[in-house]
Formats: C-alpha cells, structure tokens, sequence
C-alpha cells in the first residue's frame, strides 16, 4: 500500500471517505444497538387443566422395563414437564440393581429419533403414501380374510424383536385367533448353542452366573462384558468378584480375538479359531473324563503350547469352584458348550458358580435361527400369504447370501409395526407406526419370581402413532370369528387382566417397577438333528475370519443412535465407521498400515474397509463387527438437514440419517449356515484380504495406545496388594504461599488469584473472613470438597459412563457427515472426529500394557482409565485465562462459565490431562445445519444445564446441576445433605460401580474410605495439579506360569 | 477533511462506539426493563392482588417449590371465572358491566363453541439460558415477590420492573436483602397516575443494619452452570 502513489490513493479514497464513515457510523450503531437489544422472551403456554401429580420445573420418575436387548433390565425414566430426559437402572430391580448400559440409555435417542414413522403409510406404485389408520386397519383385515378364505392362513408369518414377557403370548393368542402359527421371537444376538447346552445341561436356558464364588474364571470366547448374555448384572457380580481380593477369581480368556472382556482377562491363551473344541475336550479330559483329545493334541490343534495348556488345566484341578464359559460361534458351538457345561459339572461347579435354580428368563422362548431360515424358504416358495414384522430388521442381519430380499418380495402383502424404518421396513406394503417402549405398556419375566413391569413414561411424542398390541386388538374387534378372544379396550387392559394378581397387583407394582411372580413361559423346543457349517479349515482363503455383534450396536439396531455411533468402540477406540481388524504382523508382512483400505473377499461376498492394526488378535485371523453398513435400496443423496421434511420424504434412508453409509455389512461376507443347536455360525470361513491403495485416517478418539511411561493407568500384582506392598509413600510438594493451612484433606491449596480478593468483593468488610473460600463464612460453600474415585480393579472399560455424561450434559454428536468442519466440502462420516472436534468431557481410555507392537504376543494387559476434567485444586488452566472464565470455586469445582469465555482456548492448552473441549462450529445452535439435536432430539435435552454455543470451553462440571440441585433439596426440606444422597451421572449409570461421587470433607460420604485405600493415586501426580478425581490402581492375576518364570 | 483529521476520527468514532456498548452493557440500558408487551387478555394484577387479595402462589403455584413459578392453567382461572362470568349485574359490587377480558377468557376456556386452548401469555421476564434462577430458594428465604417483579398488586398492566442485569442479583447476594425494603413493595398502593407509592404510615424511619440482611452465595457456579 505505502508504495503506490499518494496521489492516486488520495483520489481513489476521496469519495469513499464519506461514505466509509458514513457506513461506520450506521454499523457502528446498529451493532451497538443489536448487542443492546435483549433476546425476545417467547411466549409462555399454561396447561389447559394441570395435570396431577406433577410441578413444573420438577421432574417425575417412572421405574419402567428397557427393552433394549432381551436381558429386561429395570430403569427409572426422569420426566420433566411431560418429556423424558434421562434413563437411569432401577436399584430395586432384581437385575440390574440400578445399574445401565450404553445401549439402554440410548433407548432415549430412539424415543426422539428425528426419523421415526409418523403416520401410517401404504406403498401404491412403487410410492409411498400415508393413509388414515381406519383405512390401514381396514387393509389389514381384508388381507387375514382372503388368506383365511383361501386356507393359506396357516402360513402366515409372523417376525417380532424377542421380548421376554406376555407379548409372547399375546401375539401367539392373536395371530391363531386368525388361524395363524405361533410367531417367530427372533434374537439375532442370541447365543443359540449355549441356550440348548444350557438346557440340556442343567434344565434352564440361563443360569445365573455367580462370579463371587468362583477362583478361577475361564471363558471360550463367552463375551459376557460386552453384550453376551445380560451385560449388566455380569457385570456388577464380576467386578464385586474381582475386588473383593482375598478371594477374587483369576481370569483367562481363550479365543483368536481378545473381546472387551478378553482385556479385562488376566491371561489371554489365543487358540486357532474353531480349536476351542479340542482344548475344551483336552481340559475336561485333564479333569479325569475320558475325551479322546490330550493335552499335546490340544496344543496342536489350538498353536497354543502344551505347557500354557497343562498350567491352565492344572489351575483348573486347584481351582475350587471355578466358572467355565463357552460363547464361541462356530460350526461347533453346540459341542464345545456342552463340553464346556461337562467341566463345570465334574469340577463341582454346578450350583455353586452355576446357579440353575435361579435362572435369567429373558431368553425363553426366543426362535433359533434355523426357524427363520426355513420361513425365509417358505417365502421363497411363494407360500406365505401375509408377513408380519414387528421391531425385527432381517433384512439387514440376515446375511445377503440368504437373498432374504428376494423371498420377502414373494410375499403378496408385508406388515411392519415400526417405529422407524429400515431394511425391512422399506420392503413393506404396509407401515403401521408404532409406539415406544417408553410409550407403552408392557411386562416382563427377567428372573425367576420376579416380574417387570413396563408404564409409559411419557405421552406419546407423535400423536398419529399406535401401539402394535392396540392395532391387533383393534383388528381382532373388527373380525367377526376373532372378536371374542379379544373382549379388552386395548393393550392395556389385555396386560393387567392376565397379569398375576389382576390389574390391581400390576399398579401396586408400578411404584417400583416390579412385582413378585412368574408368568407363563414359551419354551423353545430342543433342537434335533445337525449343524450345515462345513468345516472352517476347509474354506478357502488366507485368513481365519471372526465376526461378532458390536458392543454397542449389537445386531445393528444401534446403529441409528448417534449417542452409539459418537462413542468410541471399546476396544478400537473408532467410531462412525467399520474396520478390519489385524495383527500388526500381519500387517507388516503385507505392507498394511493403519487406515489402509483392505478388501475382504470371502466364498459369500466383498467388503471394504479401513485396516485396524490390534495387538489382541491371532496372526492368521482377522475380525470383523457387526451393526454398521446400513443402506437404502434406492441410490440416494447425502442427508441434507435443511431437508426436514419426514413427511414427504422419509423411508428413503435405510436405517435413518445417522446410520445410512456409515461403514459395511459385515453379514455380507457370511455364508448362512448352522451350528447343530440351529444358531446361526458366525465364524464359519475364510477371506483372503488384498490391499485396494486407498487409505482414510479412521476417525478414532484414540491418541496413543501406550502409556510411554506417564503412569496413567496404573496396576499391581494380587500378590503386592496382599504383602502390602501397593501403597504409594511420595507426597506430592506443596507450592507457592497460597493459603491453605485450614484446609482439610482433598482441599489442595488454590492459587491465590482464585481465593483472594477475587473471591471475596466483601473481604475489607468482614475483617478476617476470606469471603466464600473460608470454611468460617456462614454461608458454607467451602464446607465442601467434591471429589471422585474411579477404582480401576472394576471398571471394564464398557463406556457406560460416557453415554451417561453425553445424556445428562447435553452433549452435541458431531460425527455425521453434514456436521463436518467445512460444512458440506467433505461430506464424509466422523470426519469432524479426524480433526479432533468431538467433546466428550468423559472419555474412556485405553492402553496396552506389555507385548510388542510388531510381533505377536499373547502375554499384554488392557487398561482402561476414564478420563474427566479432574477438577484440579491447583488447576493448570485456572491462571490463564484472561477473563476468568474458569476459575476455582469454594466448593472445590474447577468451574467454566460459559457466559464469561471468550474462547482464546489458552486454558486447553494448558490442561495437562486435555479434557476441556471447545465447541467449533456451534453444534447446540438449531439454526446451523451441524445442529446436534434435530427436532425431536432436543426434547431430551437435559434443562439443568445450559445447551453451549459456538465459541466456548467446556468440560465436566462434576455435574454442578445436580450438586445444586441436591443443595436447593436439603434446603426446601430445612436439614444438611445427607451422605451419598446424589451422586454424578456417570457414577449413576456405571455398570461395575467403579465411580464414586461425594463430598471429600465429610468422612460420612463413601469417597472418603476409597480415598484413603492403599491402591489410589493421582494421574501426573508430579505436576502438583491436586486433582479430584483419585484412581485405584487395578489388579492384575499372573499366570502361574508367568510368576514361575519372574 | 485532512488527512490526519481523518486518523483521528475515524478511531475515534469505533472508539465511541466501543465505549457505548461497554456503558450499555454495564449501565442496565441493554437490560428490557419497562418492557409491558401488550397481553391476549388485559389481566389486572391491580384487581386480583390488589383488590381481591389473591396470594401470589394461588395461580404461581410452584414458586416456593420448583425453580418454575408455574403459570396458572386456564382451569385455574375458569375456577373462579365460571362464576364470574363476562356479564356482570349491578349488584353492590358496582353498575352493570361488560367484561372483554372475561369474554375472551370463556373463548380460551372453550365456552364459546370453540374448543379450548391455552392463553399464548407474552413472557415479560426472562433470564438467559445460562443462568439458572431457583424461585423456591428465593420465595422460601423470604424474598417478596414485589422485590423482584415489582409493586405487582398496582400493575394494571405488567411490565419488567428490574433490570434483571447479573450486577442487580450480585448487588442483593453480596450485600443482603432488605426484609424491610421487601416488606415496603408489599404495601405500596397506586399512586393514581400509573405508578405505586408508599402509604406514608409504612415509610420506614431507618436503615437495616447489616446482620439483619440476608446474605446469599455469590460464587459463579451458584447459578451458572
């Protein structure tokens, strides 16, 4: 600029002078005039007639019955002026004993998906076309006519999502009502030869695992962390075993991958898949059975060495009781669980650690697999007349060389009771809305003696929608032969007359959410004949390949909920996409790097995906999961969110928006075959991968997998803990001249600037007193210390608590593809993610501890460390900022306030542990297209706490809401807190009790005894940052083997 | 203008315009105190508080127990409204009168031949989402009403009495409220000429001293969070 000529820039800027001030003058004022006008208020909309019971702005708690996976676990569902914002387990329930999942607090994003079904829809020429229910019900009737007229009516099929308790019964009574066979109750993720062996064995599908008594753990690839069996409750009783040490059972993972439970294993021994049979065969014969199969033929068969084998079966013969589990999905299953089901029985286990006489009910009853391969060749043959399908997605889980497609299209006239679409629902002539569980009735037999029961816990939030129990009953009325079976109102009232002691027991029972009783059961017929699995060495391909449900999607029904797809898998740490598991070996062998696209070819199909490089799995296997891979039949665009318009244009997107064109489908590369328990064989072939020269950065939350010596997770032998050789004596230093003599335990010293004057406006006032920091100023704030433990010996790394965090504090989701950074230019999934935009204030890590990165090794631990703002008493980040937006409060909280942040983000740089998140691109702001809560997610928003816009900090609060809202309670009732009376939301959800939440200055609260324990530490205790949050180290149990070499 | 008139104006002129919204953000002037959004019904506070003397949690009915005052539904007003219908006799209460508010009123309630439905109130008070106001610990520690909204039971028609501004709530956390300043919002009457004024009886003679004000917390995370 200086260079050009004056003259020239003189004359230029001549005109433009007035005008420019001009210009400024007007912005000038309309700027300050815009940032001086308030936000208008809004209307305010009273209740026509207030309903009871109920007072704004305070929430009501139903105990209703999740119906996320079969287990029927009891939650309280938090309603808050009509709407329900948080799930959380019921302690009363016999189950789960207030303890959740992932995948049940996720039942919330189903409830609110922006893309459910809203009214019903008939498919006329290809379109689809809502039509009013009395016309659909009208529909449906005519069709069970015809087919009755005709006499085809018997075989009609009918598909429902397996849900223990009396829908069973009612489907069954309604569809022979029309002359109908007894419906298919399938449950894709079922262990189907474990249920027969379990039967066969001990007379019940499900016994109750009893972890507590057991010494030695051994589990043939049985996943019972992540999703096999009832997650919850094996998961309270494992980590109540392995912490209470003196007795705690020494754990061994056997299998070619290492599973989230394989992690949580003290010793994996990583047999050859499809070998489990002969080690099962080779231990039970060590046991003085006589099995044909040895040790050393074992150990061939398995490539695991006879002296691993024989040290096992030894500890094996020592271990008195011990727990032997299978959950391999072979060809095979059938045979090594009841080999499996043998060892317990001649190790005595058998009413000690397997407890048959109180068995899980939740898996009566529920159609194996084969059944609905053969109705799937009925609809082939162009036999079946009408199809049901109700919450079931087959035609995704099916695998594709089953053409399930094909036989549906056969069928003349489909029903769905749904309530959004799917693959399946998208092949219907006929889509009936359906409600909810959290709309619904409904009860449930999780164990026995005790019922579920299921309430409503809000109204319905589409108004067209109608429960499928109310549909049939309404379609039972309208048939002349049918309607006397049918004589109830509705759903309803069919639920409370059958249930044990009338309507009049099941609303007593509503209060807690279960009653004592049992119900009827549908028992599933034994399975005869043989599995059609040939045998996997003689499939072709390189590689051994294991495929196995997600975690968190399961059989893909999770896929849909962006809380599941924004949590980091388990194990990977990935998210928002599928992968390819394989040993860094391997990989090296074949010039594979993390991220490199690898086409899988098995005999039944193709995939592609990025390559995940995993210490955990076998050199000569790779694995793959499921749930992923949702699409739509018709070629579509990207999801565009300024098109929101579910009424003309949904049905269009396969699973909905946050599942379709995230990852494969992994069911494509398996051939539809059988174990001899008619299971459906999920590790049955090979596949031979080749390199395709693409590479992505596969969206991972994950920074390093190693410590590199930073002492984060830490761990101990049982043997020091019990020689009292854990504690750790380092004191940490105390700095600088804050004042801190006054302040008792946790209480670190805060630097000056947070306690001084700053914190004290009245200070000159009131002589002595330091304002709210000290503890003598009557108005009692720095009374308190609120701290955390996170004992580490239980937690299992499932990721319960972070899905608690992102439902209580509103976190945004940022991995679709429309959230990207650069709005639209790379529309690609979880990208925002690879640029380190996602804001999990509650993270779960995990680290490898041991084995080699480049060669393969069997002898690494897992270690998992949940990860939060640590609410540092001498905090990094507190001194930075400039405007004093985080600052340290009285009550010991490293608080953030958003208000006063300006975003200079110096505060993140400066956190040692990097658990404060700046929010990009204003993914809480309902005008941008990266809006994280489309309508209706938003109603789940928590209203405690405020939803943050573009341009802020934020972190965990230590859930500041509820330590106020517990503070506003005491005092509404006139007394103190009472000890461990509120806790934070993820120690609420935690599903192996591993958090404990409370006040570190009281000793009444439980904190203060976990504190104290000889196993806590701080992480980067050097840093004197006095953290909050005090971990357990965790306790490993070495192999005798391992010990005898040390 | 020359040219360095011009390197002194202009930064000054965005100097000024800083320095104006600085004072309007400190000043209260970016606060909507006084704003009286004209309401579906002219309600009279002055009539129902006022005159009828009407507890405040009567039709506020979770003000001392929720952080939500509650809003009267429109069975709570038909209650009395029922009754008291638009078409007023002459009795002793007065002449024979036409009520439009009333009218109105049986229109939202459904007695009108349309089906009923809610009174869309224009919201006068309201704090940014960031803040959390708990009524109850303010109703339950015996702050009036009046404190914060005013000498409701003279307002014909409502309007934003404080500013609402964060430097008003520190001013009474820090310092303490006054019961006797609350006690005197109570008893102001209608001066006649819109505003409210204290009987001259009620007038206090001096100032509370500091140990009878009630001081409250004023740490951020109270109700920032």
């Amino acid at each position: 600029m200086s260079e050009r000529p004056v003259n020239d820039s003189k004359k230029k800027s001549n005109v433009k002078r007035r005008d420019f001030l001009k210009i400024l003058g007007v912005s000038g004022a309309a700027v300050s005039a815009a940032a001086c006008s308030p936000e208008p208020a809004g209307k305010l909309i009273p209740y026509l007639v207030s309903p009871d019971e109920t007072v704004p702005g305070v929430s009501t708690y139903y105990a209703t019955t999740c119906r996320e996976c079969p287990a029927a676990c009891g939650i309280i569902a938090e309603t808050r002026d009509g709407r329900t914002i948080k799930l959380e387990g019921n302690p009363a329930h016999p189950l789960n004993r207030g303890a959740i999942c992932a995948r049940g607090q996720s039942a919330l994003q189903q409830l609110y998906n922006p893309d459910r079904l809203r009214t019903p829809l008939v498919k006329q020429a290809g379109t689809w076309k809502p039509i009013p229910w009395k016309d659909a019900l009208a529909m449906v009737g005519e069709k069970l006519a015809d087919a009755r007229a005709k006499g085809t009516a018997g075989n009609a099929v009918f598909i429902n999502q397996h849900e223990s308790g009396s829908l069973v019964e009612f489907i069954d009574q309604w569809l022979a009502a029309f002359g109908m066979k007894p419906h298919l109750s399938v449950e894709f993720e079922a262990d189907q030869a474990t249920l027969e062996a379990n039967r066969r064995a001990y007379g019940v599908a499900w016994p109750r695992l009893n972890f507590s008594a057991a010494r030695l753990i051994v589990s043939f690839g049985a996943d019972f962390l992540d999703g096999w069996g009832t997650s919850v409750p094996q998961q309270l009783d494992f980590a109540d075993a392995r912490t209470n040490f003196q007795t705690a059972p020494r754990f061994v993972y056997i299998g070619p991958r290492r599973s989230l439970t394989g992690l949580n294993a003290d010793q994996w021994i990583a047999c050859k898949p499809g070998s489990e049979l002969a080690i099962a065969q080779a231990l039970l014969g060590a046991m003085g059975h006589r099995t044909g199969t040895s040790i050393a033929q074992a150990a061939t068969a398995s490539g695991v060495s006879a002296e691993v084998l024989t040290t096992l079966a030894n500890e094996l013969k020592a271990a008195a009781p011990s727990m032997v589990l299978s959950g391999v999905r072979t060809g095979d299953a059938l045979e090594v669980a009841a080999t499996v089901a043998e060892i317990n029985r001649a190790a005595g286990n058998v009413g000690k650690t397997i407890l048959p006489d109180e068995p899980i009910l939740a898996f009566e009853g529920i159609s194996r697999y084969s059944e609905l391969a053969d109705a799937v060749e009925d609809m082939r043959g162009g036999r079946v007349p009408v199809a049901f399908v109700r919450g079931a997605n087959p035609a995704y889980f099916l695998p594709a060389s089953l053409k399930f497609d094909d036989a549906f299209a056969k069928v003349p006239f489909k029903v769905a009771f749904a309530t959004q679409p799917d693959e399946t629902v998208e092949q219907c002539d006929l889509v009936l809305p359906d409600l909810h569980a959290l709309e619904n009735w409904g009860d449930a037999q999780p164990v026995k003696g005790t019922l579920s029961l299921q309430q409503p816990a809000m109204d319905k939030v589409f108004s067209e929608t109608r429960s499928a129990g109310d549909v049939m009953i309404a379609l039972a009325k309208a048939d002349p032969s049918a309607a006397r079976r049918f004589p109830q109102a509705d759903y309803r009232t069919w639920v409370m007359e059958q249930f044990a002691g009338g309507p009049r027991a099941f609303a007593a029972g509503l209060a807690t959410g279960i009653a004592s009783g049992n119900m009827s059961v549908r028992r599933t017929p034994g399975a005869r004949g043989t599995g059609t699995a040939p045998a996997l060495e003689q499939a072709s391909g390189d590689y051994y390949l294991v495929t196995y449900p997600h975690t968190l999607f399961g059989d893909g029904r999770g896929a849909n909920k962006p809380w599941l797809q924004e949590l980091p898998d388990p194990v990977s740490k990935i998210v928002w996409s599928s992968w390819v598991e394989l040993h860094p070996e391997t990989a090296t062998k074949l010039g594979i790097e993390r991220g490199d696209i690898l086409e899988v070819k098995t005999a039944a199909g193709t995939i592609k995906a990025p390559a995940y490089l995993y210490l955990g799995i076998r050199p000569d296997t790779i694995a793959v999961a499921l749930g992923q891979g949702h699409r739509s039949r018709a070629k579509l665009a990207p999801w565009n969110p300024a098109n929101n318009n579910n009424a003309q244009n949904f049905l269009q997107w396969g699973y909905g928006r946050y599942a379709r064109d995230v990852g494969v489908n992994a069911f494509d590369l398996i051939s539809a075959t059988t174990d001899a328990a008619g299971g459906f064989v999920w590790t049955g072939t090979k596949a031979s991968i080749t390199k395709t020269g693409d590479h992505e950065t596969i969206p991972s939350t994950e920074g390093s997998a190693r410590q590199h010596g930073r002492g984060i997770a830490q761990a101990a032998t049982i043997a020091d803990l019990l020689g009292g050789k854990v504690k750790d004596e380092q004191e940490p230093l105390l700095p600088g001249e804050a004042p801190h003599e006054y302040l008792r335990g946790m209480r670190a010293p805060v630097a000056a600037d947070a306690q001084g004057e700053i914190g004290a406006p009245t200070a000159a006032d009131s002589g002595t007193l330091l304002g709210l920091y000290d503890p003598r100023n009557p108005l009692g704030m720095a009374k308190r210390r609120w701290a955390m433990t996170i004992d580490l010996a239980k937690c299992t790394g499932c990721s319960a608590c972070v899905t608690a965090c992102y439902a209580e504090n509103n976190l945004p989701t940022v991995g679709a593809a429309w959230q990207n950074a650069t709005v639209y230019a790379v529309h690609k999934t979880g990208y925002n993610i690879v640029r380190g935009r996602e804001m999990n204030w509650l993270r779960l890590e995990r680290y490898f501890e041991g084995a080699d990165d480049a060669k393969f090794g069997e002898e690494f631990e897992g270690r998992f460390v949940p990860m939060l703002c640590q609410q540092c008493g001498n905090a990094p980040c507190e001194p930075v900022c400039p405007v004093f937006a985080t600052y340290h409060s009285p009550d010991g909280l490293n608080v953030q306030v958003y208000n006063r942040c300006v975003g200079t983000r110096y505060c993140s740089n400066n956190c040692p542990y990097k658990v404060r998140y700046f929010n990009w691109f204003g993914y809480g702001e309902s005008d941008r297209p990266q809006y994280a809560f489309p309508e209706p997610l938003n109603w789940q928003l928590n209203p405690d706490v405020t939803v943050r816009g573009k341009g802020v900090m934020e972190k965990c609060t230590f859930c500041v809401h509820r330590i106020r809202e517990a503070e506003d309670r005491a005092t509404l009732e006139g007394r103190e807190l009472i000890p461990d009376e509120f806790t934070s939301a993820c120690a609420a959800a935690c599903p192996s009790r591993a958090i404990v939440f409370g006040d570190a200055m009281d000793p009444k609260w439980a904190v203060n005894q976990h504190i104290e324990d000889e196993r806590a530490y701080t992480v980067f205790k050097e840093i004197n940052a006095f953290p909050a949050v005090v971990y357990l180290k965790r306790i490993n149990h070495p192999s005798p083997l391992t010990a005898s070499k040390a | 203008m020359t040219k360095r008139r011009k390197w002194t104006a202009i930064p000054g002129l965005v100097a000024l315009a800083a320095g104006a919204v600085i004072l309007s953000a400190y000043s209260g002037a970016s606060s909507s105190k006084n704003s009286s959004p004209t309401q579906p019904i002219a309600f009279p506070h002055s009539v129902h508080v006022g005159k009828l003397g009407i507890n405040c949690v009567y039709c506020h009915y979770s003000a001392n127990n929720s952080f939500d005052p509650g809003l009267p539904a429109v069975s709570t007003c038909m209650g009395c409204h029922l009754l008291v219908g638009p078409d007023r006799p002459a009795s002793d209460l007065g002449p024979k009168r036409k009520s439009a508010g009333i009218q109105k009123l049986w229109e939202y309630a459904g007695l009108a031949g349309k089906p009923a439905k809610p009174i869309p109130w224009n919201r006068i008070h309201k704090l940014p989402e960031y803040v959390h106001f708990p009524h109850m610990r303010h109703v339950n520690a015996g702050v009036t009403c009046q404190t914060c909204h005013g000498p409701i039971q003279t307002e014909d028609k409502v309007y934003q009495y404080a500013t609402l501004n964060m430097g008003w709530c520190i001013n009474c956390h820090v310092n303490g409220y006054d019961p006797k300043q609350g006690e005197e919002m109570v008893s102001m009457v209608s001066d006649g000429r819109g505003g409210a004024t204290l009987p001259a009886a009620d007038r206090a003679a001096a100032a509370t001293p500091d140990s009878l004000r009630k001081k409250a917390r004023y740490d951020c995370s109270v109700c920032h969070y």
